[in-house]
């Protein structure tokens, strides 16, 4: 009970963010940039494991944006020129421009790849349909509706390999889905089409946002776990659940604050895993950060996912005595 | 029927003029440029976002608002009272704001914009219109520690905004237009938004607008058709719904039409455009009628809202209504 695991990305270290640039002005081949995601993963794992992680992850280190790295493998999508985020920071939002389709698996070579360097559960990460959607142009489908189903087929093939490889769990990010309460429940459908009939246990993330609006829907979105950021709301949304019957799924709770340098007291994230034991079982609870790590160093990450280890293993050993 | 756009503008564009605002302001901010040397970047690029405005064929153009991280920020920041804060989801897009932080009375010292606009204006022999967050927006975007209390905050925001308005309208601006994307974007307290607008241009000597966006009109049309501004802007692509309340509504204000997708980089067609204006000129004479994007263009990538800028242009020009 109480295992641990982290939301997804990891920061990449500086020789990658160094290499990654370097490909983009062409002074390194994909080959040798593959070679160096493939040491950062390797150093991933062996951290997770060092830190007694229960079920890990490959940390993204290959990966950019969340939404652009699957705008790049699928076919249907273009890349656009920079659009503004806030202040000066800009992306390329993708750009749907025709069916989308999955000329080969995404993310499966990349999952085998992790899972061979450890016998610990490697979870397969994608992106949901919903904010896929979102998080794109569409200049192709008539309407925001179709863009997402016809999506959320080709993310499902892609989680049917990923299960087909050997993935135990498998986590469909859907962290656009609090920006439009009232498309809920088109997000609900899509992820619907994404897990049914698989067999692994299946988790979404959901980042913060009108939390009061999508709250009451939660139980909804068709899978085993919904991960949630705590720390990053003082624990408020335990309120949130504590005025409801129990809350009949699996649920992530984030319990480091990943926005932040601040590095919590060992004691803070125990007190606070003990208050959300008060209103879910020990065995619903998967305790991780708030989100994906990938905007801290290496060293806070690491620091990080540290923290949330030894909370959970000092929580534990109280639950057994 | 005059084209115009509701305000902001791509700040850089990879195929045209230029990204150099970026690393400008990087460089900035590491102290490596001096403000005068910002200033000078941030002028050749509105300078560059007039001239393509020009070009395009637009009749009332704005400064394309490249100094602007946002619609709060510039007039927070120069303002006593306010601190600039941390990132809160633009309405519901996936951009961001800095969320100013009222700690006592605002006031304001001296002119916020004045300058800026005289400069836009000296770029052109084109009306340039000066656009201003509308009071019920800004506060709806401020967390507020000092009134606590919506009303006080909205009408002393008013006055303050009124200050401003009637200073652009002293530096020659024909139109002062205040942006209130708030209405209709949630609960509304349409009297209060409405109220305000009449002390926030109280004795501007020149034409007022107040512009809405995103949002549902249902309810607050009628309201506005009341305020005291010249012109009330709506959109109609993000909540069709509005064309509707537009039909039912007595229009008696010059309505500015809000009718290509300034969040979506898909190109509408001159025949649909064509039908809006088919349906709106049933209710409004042309020369009381303005046609613009929905929103500001600088969601989209460069060159798409230059394409929107002619396509908007275009139809217009080829309208025999």
């Amino acid at each position: 009970m109480l295992l641990t695991t982290s939301v997804g990305s990891l920061p990449k270290p500086d020789y990658l963010t160094k290499a990654r640039t370097q490909t983009r002005k062409g002074e390194l081949d994909a080959r040798q940039l593959r070679s160096l995601e493939e040491q950062a993963t390797r150093e991933w794992i062996r951290i997770q494991e060092e830190l007694d992680i229960d079920i890990i992850v490959d940390g993204e280190q290959y990966r950019g944006d969340m939404v652009a790295y699957f705008a790049e493998h699928l076919d249907g999508f273009k890349q656009s020129e920079l659009v503004r985020s806030y202040g000066n920071r800009y992306y390329r939002k993708p750009i749907i421009t025709g069916k989308v389709t999955r000329p080969t698996p995404v993310t499966v070579g990349w999952w085998r790849f992790a899972q061979g360097l450890t016998t610990r559960p490697v979870k397969g990460m994608l992106t949901g349909p919903y904010t896929i959607m979102d998080w794109s142009f569409n200049e192709h489908y008539p309407s925001r509706r179709a863009a997402t189903l016809a999506i959320a087929h080709v993310v499902r093939d892609e989680a049917r390999d990923l299960e087909r490889a050997g993935a135990q769990y498998i986590q469909v990010d859907e962290p656009a889905i609090s920006t439009r309460p009232e498309e809920m429940d088109l997000a609900i459908e899509a992820l619907g089409i994404v897990t049914k009939g698989l067999k692994a246990k299946t988790i979404t993330h959901i980042c913060y946002g009108d939390f009061n609006a999508i709250g009451p829907k939660l139980h909804k979105l068709p899978v085993d776990q919904i991960d949630l950021e705590f720390a990053n709301r003082n624990f408020e949304l335990l309120d949130f659940f504590k005025k409801r019957k129990r809350f009949p799924k699996e649920i992530g709770l984030g319990v480091v604050d990943v926005h932040s340098h601040r590095m919590e007291p060992t004691d803070e994230v125990v007190a606070n895993l003990k208050k959300a034991l008060k209103v879910f079982n020990p065995e619903q609870i998967y305790v991780d950060p708030d989100c994906g790590l990938k905007t801290r160093t290496v060293e806070e990450a690491t620091a990080k996912l540290r923290l949330v280890v030894e909370a959970t293993k000092a929580v534990r050993a109280e639950l057994f005595n | 029927m005059k084209t115009t756009t509701v305000g902001n503008y791509p700040k850089v564009a990879e195929g045209a003029y230029t990204t150099k605002l970026i690393g400008a302001i990087t460089r900035w901010q590491r102290q490596e440029l001096t403000d005068a040397q910002l200033e000078d970047t941030s002028r050749e690029i509105t300078r560059a976002v007039i001239q393509e405005h020009e070009r395009a064929g637009l009749d009332v153009l704005t400064d394309g608002q490249i100094r602007w991280e946002d619609l709060v920020t510039p007039v927070a920041k120069r303002l006593k009272g306010f601190e600039i804060n941390g990132l809160s989801r633009w309405f519901n897009n996936n951009v961001y704001y800095r969320r100013p932080i009222l700690h006592k009375v605002p006031v304001r010292n001296g002119p916020i914009l004045v300058e800026e606009y005289r400069f836009a204006a000296s770029c052109t022999k084109k009306p340039v219109k000066a656009v201003l967050p509308g009071p019920y927006t800004f506060v709806a975007l401020c967390e507020d520690r000092h009134y606590k209390a919506r009303g006080p905050f909205v009408r002393k925001m008013a006055e303050i905004l009124n200050e401003e308005a009637r200073a652009l309208a002293q530096a020659g601006a024909p139109i002062v237009q205040f942006d209130e994307p708030a209405i209709g974007f949630g609960k509304t307290d349409i009297k209060l938004a409405v109220d305000a607008l009449g002390i926030a241009t109280r004795g501007v000597k020149a034409k007022t607008a107040v512009y809405t966006y995103f949002g549902r009109l249902d309810g607050a049309l009628e309201p506005l058709m009341r305020a005291k501004v010249d012109i009330v802007g709506v959109d109609v692509v993000s909540e069709p719904s509005t064309l509707g309340a537009l039909r039912r509504a007595k229009i008696t204000k010059e309505l500015a039409l809000g009718c290509l997708d300034g969040r979506n980089t898909k190109l509408e067609s001159v025949a649909e455009l064509h039908t809006l204006f088919d349906a709106v000129r049933k209710r409004v004479p042309s020369d009381r009628l303005y046609i613009n994007p929905n929103c500001g263009l600088e969601f989209l990538p460069h060159a798409q809202a230059q394409a929107k800028l002619q396509r908007l242009a275009q139809a217009v020009r080829t309208y025999k209504g």
